[in-house]
């Protein structure tokens, strides 16, 4: 890959630089003027979101001077290519999500709001590392980044017990995976002889059991971003101890984020061909697949039912990925393609979802079925939101979601292994039965208590709505997310 | 990028072109009728009468669509060109290009799809109708039962795998809801049950849709080109998984216990959809996507279809016999002529599947029909069981009449919309399986016998004083029940005016290569 490095330098950093930067910016402004409205750090967050992203489109034109191949810098430990363009607009978007909904954690934050929004801003900036790292130091810095940026998210709200115990958990449970990732990063360091992730596939002479190992650990520890089992469990704890929008927040972060981590990882780094980490991910992408889906049966609030959502969703792109080779006619059987789509279709449900939840908390309704039950005419609004969000979850059609599914599937099927498309569509049924229930709770059921006045900040509900929409109009105009997602994953191939 | 560009058909008046878009603004008007009905407010009796307003709007334009449909591929059977696919309402648009697998906006028609379109589009509408006077969740009814047209025609005209699995998962909810809402008794179990059996169905048939577009090596979802020829035991295993489905969504024995919880458990104008629709919808992807992709591979299998024929009509004529509800009499009565398409299946003859099609068009508008009137009667009189029930006829003489009508139909009563079908599956069947078509023809007798039994034991016999105050149909129940009748009447009457349609479809069906 060409490297004409001040020009790469530039393209490759410059979202990060800017994210981190501002990130401090609005921490320090917190810090020594606590009397800024919440406004001024939101739009300061936005800003920085919006110029990270800007950032990463002007890099993008500067791909073109390497006639789209892509720009390379510090020995080819970061690169700047169309798929690091996808994913750091991916980051950028799902973080400019969380800042605009911050509204509605502002009430649990007070003043450590600023906080937050410093923290979603670094947790961003991780993802770009992320997105543009192909050298193993630096997936750990930007996985590190990641991590301790959303545990501190959830930190951050303080006013109860409960997210603090999540947030420790969550750290507990994060430390488990870094070593993991990091004992498989060193045996595979080990039998290659070299950190840089782009030549590992060329090292590996032949797969042993050992290195088999070490790919498997690797991919174990990164699918614990991605909320799929056996570590798991902190996605659920947050999604049932954190409010709304900071669930929202840290659980889209965390399955954008780590969809990136994954795909940059295993089919950039250790190839689609290796077989070892894709029957691993197989397993693991069945397994969190059907795991939340038969726990979702006896889910008794609708947090437990999203959380357990989310980690079906982190299930999904494990499942993509063992499509991200070729398939039996040696041509590309589209995984990447699948898990890029269904990353951004994934985001937009789970931020609709718990914008729901957080409107929920406004009006004063508890998360059990008793709760739910009557809410479209106690509160119409809220209702929609959660059936379309949980329906986007689901992947009920006509939103997004069905697609994602149909397209993991048929990719999966093309890479060999229909087992895994079989066990994704037998989940899929069941959590959408699941989900039938409770929207029909919602909507069917009547209560006699009174209609209330949603007090949800509007912006924050316009944001859940406009996520819940998109996750209709993704599948009709499912043409151009799918060719931009091809255009980022023909780079890996 | 091509995203949507227009690559095909269009229609040109006076000189200026239009694209063809008769089936889109069929499939899709319900829907967007639905959309509007969400938005509208629902307090007041004229905000509500409003939205009924709506719905029949809605369901009465996607009528209107669907009778340019059929009347178009009928006016072209003469020519060879109706009643298959890629005549003048052929509709593709690229939609998922960029994956390997791509994918069309892909909308066309044939004779099978468009005798069930007509059963859809009037039941739906003769539905909608009948959903005048109620009162409870109205702007749920009204949207649900939009998107539930919006879904059955979708799955008849799509010729996409990715749109006919989009349309097919987009009717679990609605009927779930719906169930959920206005049923009675075990409306939950009910609706949990068709829920689940309907996403194993689109489980099945998403394995199948995958597993033909790899093994074809055509890499695409489309479903436009058949026969489809697959490697090794490819053709069986995509056979057997489209068949699975099917017959899940058929209610044929064993399978027919979900269907009739969901017809017992709901309210009179729900089963009427249920019972005449969704079988249909069924049977209507065994024939056109099991059949017609595997011509040769069903064939094989034929004596398997024919022994499933003559245990389903047996099985439900002994339950018809069996049963004292009125509503799962009817719902049997369905299951047995759903076991005439088995049989349908098994002769394997363009005769036969030409049956196949008259059936399901009278079958679909007499059992809506009956279940319309069974609720009715239930409704009225207050009484579920047909023992308690006697006389009705001095009291009703209208609702006698019609039961009686609908009651020679299914039974295959020449001049009747019945006739037809039996008597083409009848004779397409029997050179091939003569045990199997003697014994299902038994087996009808016995249903009909059964029907005629009941309209006995609940319209004649002496008057009684308990049924004094029963009303017979009033204005807004002829005109819904009228239309209907009248189709069962004028069908039977003029056969004639789909035959051809009918035969073009039976043989591209059979023989695709060669129409």
């Amino acid at each position: 890959m060409p490297t004409p490095n001040g020009l790469a330098v530039f393209a490759t950093m410059l979202p990060t630089t800017l994210l981190v930067a501002l990130a401090a910016v609005g921490g320090l402004l917190g810090w020594l003027r606590p009397g800024l409205p919440a406004s001024f750090h939101r739009w300061l967050g936005a800003i920085a979101l919006v110029g990270a992203a800007a950032a990463a489109l002007v890099a993008f034109r500067g791909i073109a001077l390497t006639g789209g191949v892509g720009l390379a810098a510090y020995a080819g430990g970061v690169v700047a290519d169309r798929f690091s363009t996808f994913a750091e607009l991916l980051m950028c978007g799902t973080g400019l999500l969380a800042i605009l909904t911050s509204g509605a954690a502002q009430e649990r934050l007070g003043s450590r709001l600023p906080a937050y929004n410093a923290l979603i801003l670094s947790a961003t900036a991780g993802g770009t590392i992320l997105a543009v790292q192909v050298e193993m130091g630096m997936l750990v810095v930007g996985l590190g980044l990641v991590v301790i940026s959303l545990i501190g998210v959830v930190a951050v709200e303080k006013t109860a017990e409960a997210p603090g115990v999540a947030a420790f958990r969550s750290l507990v449970s994060a430390g488990v995976a870094l070593a993991l990732m990091l004992y498989g990063l060193a045996i595979v360091y080990g039998a290659t002889g070299t950190t840089n992730l782009a030549e590992v596939r060329g090292q590996f002479v032949h797969t042993a059991p050992l290195e088999g190992l070490g790919l498997a650990l690797t991919l174990l520890g990164l699918a614990y971003l991605v909320g799929a089992p056996p570590l798991h469990h902190w996605m659920l704890q947050v999604a049932s101890a954190s409010g709304g929008a900071v669930a929202g927040s840290v659980v889209s972060l965390a399955v954008a984020a780590g969809g990136i981590a994954l795909v940059r990882v295993t089919v950039s780094g250790f190839s689609a061909t290796m077989h070892p980490w894709v029957v691993v991910a197989g397993v693991l992408g069945a397994a969190g697949c059907l795991y939340p889906a038969l726990l979702s049966v006896v889910a008794g609030s609708v947090r437990r039912l999203i959380g357990l959502g989310a980690c079906l969703q982190g299930g999904l792109v494990l499942s993509a990925l063992v499509g991200s080779g070729v398939g039996r006619d040696h041509k590309p059987a589209g995984g990447v393609i699948a898990l890029l789509f269904s990353l951004v279709v994934f985001v937009l449900a789970i931020q609709a979802t718990f914008q729901a939840v957080a409107r929920l908390e406004a009006d004063g309704f508890g998360g059990s079925l008793a709760g739910v039950r009557g809410l479209a005419r106690r509160s119409p609004m809220t209702a929609v939101l959660l059936g379309l969000g949980l329906a986007g979850l689901a992947g009920l059609p006509p939103l997004g979601g069905f697609l994602a599914r149909l397209l993991i599937a048929s990719s999966a099927v093309a890479g060999g292994y229909a087992w895994v498309a079989a066990a994704t569509a037998a989940a899929s049924a069941i959590y959408a039965l699941m989900v039938l229930r409770w929207i029909a709770a919602a909507f069917v059921e009547d209560d006699e208590s009174a209609v209330v006045v949603p007090s949800a900040p509007r912006l924050a509900s316009a944001i859940g709505f406009a996520c819940a929409v998109f996750g209709v109009v993704a599948l009709i105009v499912a043409g151009p997310l799918l060719y931009a997602a091809d255009g980022a994953a023909s780079v890996l191939r | 990028m091509s995203f949507l560009a227009q690559t095909t058909t269009t229609t040109t008046v006076s000189g200026v072109t239009f694209p063809t878009l008769v089936l889109t603004a069929m499939v899709w008007s319900g829907v967007i009728f639905a959309l509007v009905a969400l938005f509208l407010p629902n307090q007041t009796q004229d905000q509500l009468r409003r939205i009924k307003s709506l719905g029949s709007t809605g369901a009465g334009a996607a009528l209107f669509f669907a009778v340019w449909a059929v009347e178009t591929q009928v006016s072209d059977a003469s020519l060879g060109t109706g009643g298959i696919p890629g005549g003048d309402l052929y509709e593709q648009h690229s939609w998922l290009s960029s994956f390997p697998i791509t994918s069309y906006y892909h909308l066309d028609v044939d004779a099978l799809a468009l005798s069930v379109i007509v059963v859809v589009s009037v039941v739906f509408f003769c539905a909608g109708l009948a959903a005048w006077r109620n009162q409870q969740h109205v702007k749920l009814l009204t949207v649900c039962l939009l998107t539930l047209e919006t879904a059955c025609l979708g799955i008849l005209a799509s010729y996409d795998w990715v749109l006919f699995l989009l349309f097919w998962t987009l009717a679990i909810a609605p009927v779930y809801v719906l169930v959920r809402a206005f049923g009675h008794g075990h409306k939950a179990r009910a609706a949990t049950r068709y829920a689940a059996t309907s996403l194993v169905a689109a489980g099945l048939l998403l394995l199948a849709a995958v597993l033909i577009a790899f093994q074809s090596g055509q890499r695409t979802f489309d479903m436009g080109s058949t026969p489809v020829t697959l490697p090794g035991n490819g053709e069986a295993v995509a056979f057997w998984l489209i068949t699975a489905a099917a017959l899940l969504t058929m209610a044929v024995v064993p399978f027919h216990g979900a269907l009739l919880d969901l017809e017992e458990d709901s309210t009179g104008v729900l089963s009427a959809i249920f019972a005449a629709v969704l079988p249909s919808i069924g049977a209507y992807t065994l024939v056109q996507v099991a059949v017609g992709f595997f011509p040769t591979t069903s064939g094989s299998f034929s004596l398997l279809f024919a022994a499933l024929a003559v245990v389903t009509v047996v099985w439900g004529g002994l339950g018809a016999l069996r049963t004292d509800d009125l509503r799962r009499l009817v719902g049997h009565i369905g299951t047995v002529l759903m076991g005439l398409v088995l049989l349908g299946v098994a002769g394997h003859t363009t005769i036969a599947i030409t049956g196949i099609m008259f059936l399901l068009l009278a079958r679909g508008l007499v059992i809506g029909v009956l279940m319309l009137l069974a609720s009715l009667i239930q409704e009225k009189t207050r009484r579920v069981r047909i023992s308690q029930l006697g006389g009705l006829a001095w009291q009703a003489p209208f609702l006698a009449a019609f039961w009686v009508l609908a009651t020679l139909a299914a039974a295959g009563v020449p001049l009747l919309a019945g006739f037809a079908g039996d008597f083409f599956i009848f004779t397409g069947s029997f050179p091939a399986h003569r045990w199997a078509s003697t014994v299902v023809l038994a087996g009808t007798v016995l249903a009909s016998g059964v029907l005629v039994w009941t309209a006995q034991r609940v319209f004649f016999g002496a008057s009684r004083d308990t049924f004094a105050r029963v009303r017979d149909l009033g204005p807004l129940e002829l005109i819904y029940i009228g239309i209907l009748a009248g189709l069962i009447v004028l069908i039977g009457v003029v056969p004639g005016h789909f035959a051809e349609l009918f035969q073009n479809g039976a043989g591209y069906i059979l023989f695709p290569g060669t129409t």
